[in-house]
């Protein structure tokens, strides 16, 4: 529908639209941001609350060919007047962000971030995973930020604060059906372990195939963000009275680290963006996580009032965290690969281990639940683990690239 | 690459079999003019497939010319070895075509050296088949149309091929249409991991 032209395509025979990253964002998305108008009206604009993601095929077609993958401008609408978080519910079900928010580069220096996004089927936290993609990419221009002079530097802060700062505005969004190459890790169906040994299981396959693909991916980051989400999440169980039901404890103590990083200084941290992270060889003890701790321990001790739960900013904030203890290391050292243990030599393996090791904390958390102290929660990047914890895996926390 | 067209950035050129033979080679073995015509004719026995760089049409890091089929693939460094089976191409649930699978080998025929260089050649494939068995009765009219415009010069017909060549070591033959539409495997990780955290996050 969308371009044509007394109802014949304008798309030549052969074509298909698939811009690049780039493409997206230094022409589609600039150019809609700055009202400019854009040939052929390929990319339309689409109000994500009203549009199931079935949908989106038919209102995004783009020439007559066979497409896999659908294109829109969205405008961000906050959820709350006062807050930062993005309304994606529709009529059906809900967007819901998963990993880490990807900063996006042209050959030159950073263009915008990329947001990767799951539909749900119905409403939270009951939804139904979908096979439903959406990626959704926001101009993010450290200059225009007026830190270029810390390009690098901006890009960690960037993956921290800008969610907060820009969470209105213009996106491009590109939404695809997920491909299914492994049986186990590409299973959508959104049905929910019950915890215990098995589930972990299925999940360290799931982390072994990252493991042995991610080579090209910013994969340190992500880990480490996921290191900041189950830090979050024993954190929550470990304050918890009754162990397993942390999640009305959370709040009282998130409170405080929401008003105190407020501002985003704290955010603005050196950057673990190196793109050759994932590439070189050398080790560095992130016992500097030591260092790192007190203060979060300390946030985490602030007074207690009872408050809205904001997982994402408690997400950014221990992922910002790692960063930054882990950026500050790697300056003193200049080394790049991040290995949580004492020892040397880190191998597939090991990395399956810490993620066994993970999940397992993750799903079995419930029983580490009261006499364990904060300290706990750091200890978890360095070697020991809490038996409870404790599988088969002697290494229990080694991340290997 | 693209060539002779307007569009704006983000369209690239990226035929399905379908494509190729209903609107590229169809036209082209019918003298009907392509549109956009951007596939050149390139004599296959002049160039080894690196050299065909700024003749034949590029899209992405595939090659794309017309030429004419011919018995033995001779290029001046080696011969197209076919491998596999041949493929049909349907439109509509008629065949429409037949696409061979080559690797470019240096050296003498028969003794040669396999390269990464592949090529797909597809060729009309007349009268009409329907894939169910109802032969010539045709239900795509722009067949018929164009069964009767090649009754003069079948022969002639049948002698254009369409080419596509890549060099399999570049990833597959879809380079650039995996950006963006592939999730990574962190990605996959990650969507399995969520399903975790709301296990014990019932309020997130």
């Amino acid at each position: 529908m969308s371009i044509s032209v007394n109802g014949q395509s304008c798309v030549p025979p052969g074509f298909r639209f698939h811009p690049t990253e780039e493409e997206l964002l230094n022409y589609y998305l600039r150019k809609k941001v700055a009202s400019q108008e854009i040939d052929l009206d390929v990319i339309r604009d689409v109000d994500l609350n009203k549009l199931e993601p079935w949908d989106i095929q038919e209102k995004c077609k783009i020439g007559s060919g066979p497409q896999n993958d659908w294109y829109f401008f969205s405008h961000k609408d906050k959820k709350y007047p006062t807050g930062t978080r993005t309304n994606r519910a529709t009529a059906a079900g809900f967007w819901k962000a998963t990993g880490r928010d990807k900063a996006i580069y042209n050959a030159v220096k950073r263009i915008g971030m990329r947001k990767t996004l799951v539909f749900y089927k119905g409403r939270a936290p009951h939804g139904q995973k979908s096979d439903w993609i959406m990626h959704e990419y926001r101009l993010d221009d450290p200059a225009a930020s007026g830190d270029a002079a810390a390009t690098v530097a901006a890009a960690a802060a960037a993956a921290a604060s800008s969610d907060a700062g820009q969470e209105d505005g213009w996106v491009v969004c590109r939404v695809f059906k997920k491909k299914h190459h492994h049986k186990e890790s590409g299973g959508g169906g959104g049905r929910h372990g019950s915890g215990g040994g098995g589930d972990g299981g299925k999940a360290a396959a799931a982390a072994h195939h990252g493991l042995q693909y991610s080579s090209s991916d910013d994969a340190l980051d992500q880990i480490l963000q996921y290191m900041g989400r189950s830090c979050k999440q024993e954190h929550e169980q470990l304050l918890s009275p009754q162990g397993g039901a942390g999640a009305r404890a959370g709040p009282r103590y998130l409170r405080p680290i929401d008003t105190v990083l407020g501002g985003h200084g704290f955010m603005k941290l050196p950057p673990l963006e190196s793109p050759s992270a994932a590439l070189t060889p050398p080790h560095l003890s992130a016992a500097a996580g030591d260092a790192a701790a007190p203060p979060g321990d300390d946030l985490l001790h602030g007074a207690g009032a009872s408050g809205i739960t904001d997982w994402a900013m408690m997400d950014r904030l221990v992922a910002s965290h790692l960063n930054g203890q882990a950026a500050d290391a790697a300056a003193q050292a200049s080394h790049h690969q991040l290995c949580f243990d004492d020892g040397p030599g880190a191998d597939d393996a090991d990395g399956l281990a810490f993620y066994a090791a993970a999940t397992t904390r993750l799903l079995g958390g419930g029983g580490v639940g009261g006499g364990s102290s904060d300290d706990d929660l750091w200890s978890f990047t360095r070697s020991s683990a809490p038996a409870a914890a404790a599988t088969s895996t002697e290494r229990l926390s080694h991340v290997s690239l | 690459m693209g060539g002779a067209t307007d569009l704006p950035p983000g369209f690239h050129f990226f035929p399905s079999d379908e494509d190729l033979v209903v609107h590229f080679l169809r036209r082209k073995a019918a003298n009907l003019p392509c549109r956009p015509d951007i596939i050149p004719t390139v004599l296959l026995q002049h160039y080894n497939p690196w050299e065909l760089n700024g003749t034949a049409l590029q899209a992405g890091n595939q090659w794309y010319f017309f030429s004419h089929a011919a018995q033995s693939r001779i290029s001046p460094n080696g011969y197209w070895n076919p491998i596999g089976a041949d493929e049909t191409v349907t439109s509509s649930g008629c065949i429409v075509g037949l696409k061979k699978t080559l690797i470019f080998c240096t050296g003498e025929p028969s003794k040669g050296f396999k390269t990464n260089w592949i090529m797909h050649e597809y060729h009309l494939q007349d009268g009409g088949y329907n894939v169910s068995g109802s032969s010539t009765s045709s239900s795509s009219s722009s067949s018929r149309k164009s069964q009767r415009k090649r009754v003069h010069s079948s022969t002639e017909s049948n002698n254009w091929v369409i080419c596509r060549v890549f060099e399999s070591s570049c990833g597959s033959q879809v380079s650039f249409h995996d950006e963006g539409t592939e999730l990574s495997c962190l990605d996959e990780v990650f969507l399995s991991l969520d399903d975790y955290d709301e296990v014990s996050l019932p309020n997130n």
